[in-house]
């Protein structure tokens, strides 16, 4: 059905011009190299629950090195993706837990007003604690290599 | 935004792993901006089975430390880039610093990731935003990044609050723009 509604987008992903702006997204969009999240979520990451933000980040920044050599392997053919495991505390449960931990006076967004959303203050973007899904649709207008495109809003 | 429905990280995650499964190419992440929710998104992808890749459409307004959290998450950035000057952001959105926070992510999606950037072209805003816009572009992303310009500015919302947004694009100024992007170089827009 969307090929119909549009028919540009269907080679996009072989586009030379995507391709020079986008390699590695038309891969993965193709199915043939891994979503970076799955990488970070392959790398075990070792952070101690009672460490301070700062040795968070430490843990952090090592494992996001590990995970981002390990893409150069993959992505060179010197690694099967399929390989991934899936670590039970990896790194992409470290950035979410780094990531609530910057709510608590959040300074997410470069406002940083610092309001404590974790406990259901309002930050200056009206949001609070809680993400509730506002619509969910195949998007269809966005650029052609984007297309179809499931989008999800958060209010 | 208000309104929506509270769903938990895992049925988001079977929302988008069904997507993927019938063709769609990436998951999405709007808002308003996908800023504030970061965390919310970080905990949907420890649930999720298939192979999406993250496009993360922001109006690239963050801070050095969700720029480090995006990082070996996004795999395909779509920053709008509006202002040429902090004088203009600062006075028809309301943000500081501008000019600053918005290079550092473009520079940074570049480097960790890969990016699209959406331009919306402001009537009256060619010299002030549209010039320096693309010449930080072709000078410091390179002239194969990938920009889309468009010149559906509608006045919507509160641009009664500024007089040269009250209108459309006139046909003179788009013609004009299109000028700028030939002579800036940039070989990889859409327009």
């Amino acid at each position: 059905m969307w090929r119909l509604l549009r028919p540009d987008a269907v080679d996009a992903l072989d586009d030379p011009r995507v391709l020079s702006a986008m390699p590695r997204y038309a891969r993965v969009a193709k199915g043939t190299l891994p979503a970076r999240f799955l990488i970070s979520r392959s790398i075990s990451a070792d952070w101690d629950p009672q460490g301070s933000l700062e040795e968070l980040w430490q843990v952090h920044n090592r494992s996001l090195s590990e995970a981002e050599s390990l893409m150069r392997r993959i992505d060179s053919g010197g690694m099967d993706s399929r390989e991934l495991n899936r670590e039970p505390r990896s790194l992409l449960h470290l950035k979410a837990r780094i990531g609530e931990a910057l709510m608590e006076s959040c300074v997410l967004c470069e406002r940083r007003c610092g309001k404590n959303r974790l406990n259901g203050e309002l930050g200056l973007c009206r949001v609070g604690r809680e993400t509730k899904i506002h619509s969910c649709f195949d998007h269809m207008g966005e650029e052609p290599e984007v297309v179809p495109s499931f989008t999800v809003c958060g209010s | 935004m208000d309104g929506g429905v509270p769903l938990s990280e895992m049925e988001v995650a079977r929302l988008i792993d069904r997507a993927r499964r019938r063709g769609c190419r990436n998951q999405n992440w709007v808002g308003g901006d996908p800023i504030p929710h970061i965390p919310f998104w970080l905990r949907v992808l420890l649930h999720e089975e298939e192979n999406t890749p993250v496009f993360f459409n922001t109006n690239g307004y963050y801070s050095l430390e969700a720029s480090a959290l995006l990082k070996g998450v996004v795999d395909l950035y779509k920053i709008d880039f509006k202002y040429g000057s902090d004088r203009c952001a600062e006075r028809i959105s309301g943000v500081g610093n501008y000019w600053k926070v918005l290079t550092r992510n473009l520079k940074s999606s570049k480097s960790g990731g890969e990016l699209l950037i959406r331009i919306l072209v402001l009537p009256g805003h060619l010299e002030c935003c549209l010039g320096p816009m693309l010449s930080f572009i072709a000078r410091e992303l390179g002239t194969d990044t990938r920009v889309n310009l468009m010149d559906q500015y509608a006045p919507h919302w509160r641009a009664a609050e500024c007089p040269e947004l009250r209108r459309r694009l006139s046909r003179e100024e788009w013609e004009r723009a299109l000028k700028m992007v030939s002579d800036s170089g940039l070989e990889n827009v859409i327009s």
